[in-house]
């Protein structure tokens, strides 16, 4: 894939500056509306080519098996990966100090005024957008593996898991993960 | 227990679930719950709205809920010291991960490992998206607002500001 040579071409050649890891995660979080995976991926993929697409899946599934706030997660690898400690520190600080003022000056606010039935209905709306929004991430995020019909049924098992038995996430994740990467190991020794 | 050293019972508790968060804060939002209750800190009807305002404004849902709940607490230097309390034991963990996966990188079993994880993630993701869509989505006006929304993400390079916009729209002239 031509992308990715071109990704590793810029990583040595360009370094990205400090100020643009900040301002890119201010952006991504100023406008993550009920997540900012969307975002992140839009951002960090299409727009600013910090990533493949496979490499941001691979990242996610870092941070899927590690506790915590996992947007913040892709901020942080995100910086490390490009800068180390400081690009993690400026995606970090990008994502996280300014929109918390501002969300956390909002919502007091709020908190202190009268709830009108009209911005309980724009809010359903605008839930129902962002859980669109989010089916398409990982659609676009499964495109690059459709031609492996085992990571397509792999995936499908692990939404069928969330969605249709409500068991917790991580015995899902914990459930399917030895089956999911034993079954990669013998394609692995296959192709060997 | 002194009224001083609430917010920083409060910021030890929530640095201990940053630490065993597995799957994202909303993973371990219970056990939040009954601490704050129990304490008598904040009552169940707070926790509900500071719960529906954390999520519809944008930014770190999760730390922006921890750190209303400091507030109620501890004022602004409760929320701040909530916050970070949330997500500082995590971040230092994602960046102890990044390094440490960086070095095997092209290991062979890093990238079988990965092979097998990277479907199961994409299968998550969309698993929210629908949970999403379900908790919201009482009508078929819901349902209908929603995979529109995916086909549009999917097939155009539409910015999804937009898409949002129209949803709110949608949802405030009474629509859906």
């Amino acid at each position: 894939m031509s992308q990715v040579s071109t990704l590793t071409e810029r990583n040595s050649d360009q370094r990205v500056m400090l100020a643009a890891l900040f301002t890119e995660f201010l952006k991504v979080s100023l406008c993550s509306f009920g997540g900012g995976l969307v975002w992140a991926r839009r951002s960090v993929v299409d727009q600013r080519h910090w990533m493949s697409e496979h490499e941001f899946a691979d990242t996610l599934s870092l941070i899927q098996f590690l506790p915590g706030p996992n947007v913040i997660g892709i901020a942080v690898c995100v910086g490390a990966k490009l800068r180390g400690a400081a690009g993690a520190l400026a995606a970090l600080s990008g994502f996280v100090v300014i929109p918390c003022a501002m969300g956390f000056a909002l919502g007091a606010l709020y908190l202190q005024s009268a709830k009108l039935p009209v911005v309980q209905n724009i809010l359903g709306g605008v839930s129902a957008v962002a859980a669109g929004l989010l089916i398409a991430t990982g659609v676009k995020l499964l495109m690059p593996h459709l031609n492996r019909p085992v990571a397509v049924l792999f995936a499908a098992l692990a939404f069928a898991g969330i969605v249709f038995t409500k068991a917790p996430l991580l015995v899902v994740l914990l459930g399917l993960a030895p089956l999911s990467i034993a079954v990669a190991a013998v394609e692995s020794g296959r192709a060997q | 227990m002194s009224s001083h050293s609430a917010p920083v019972t409060l910021a030890i508790h929530l640095a201990l679930l940053s630490c065993i968060s597995f799957g994202g804060f909303p993973s371990v939002l219970p056990d939040v719950h009954n601490f704050v209750t129990a304490n008598g800190w904040v009552t169940d009807q707070e926790f509900t709205n500071f719960f529906a305002l954390a999520q519809a404004v944008p930014g770190p849902n999760m730390i922006l809920l921890m750190s209303f709940i400091g507030w109620k607490v501890g004022g602004v230097p409760g929320a701040i010291v909530s916050a970070i309390a949330t997500f500082a034991p995590a971040c230092a963990m994602y960046f102890a991960a990044h390094q440490l996966s960086d070095r095997f990188r092209d290991a062979a079993w890093q990238i079988i490992v990965r092979r097998g994880l990277v479907p199961l993630t994409i299968g998550l993701v969309i698993a929210s998206g629908t949970v999403m869509a379900r908790a919201g989505d009482a009508k078929w006006q819901g349902v209908a607002l929603t995979i529109a929304t995916a086909g549009l993400m999917i097939r155009t390079r539409i910015n999804p500001l937009w898409i949002l916009a129209g949803g709110g729209a949608f949802g405030g002239l009474g629509l859906l």
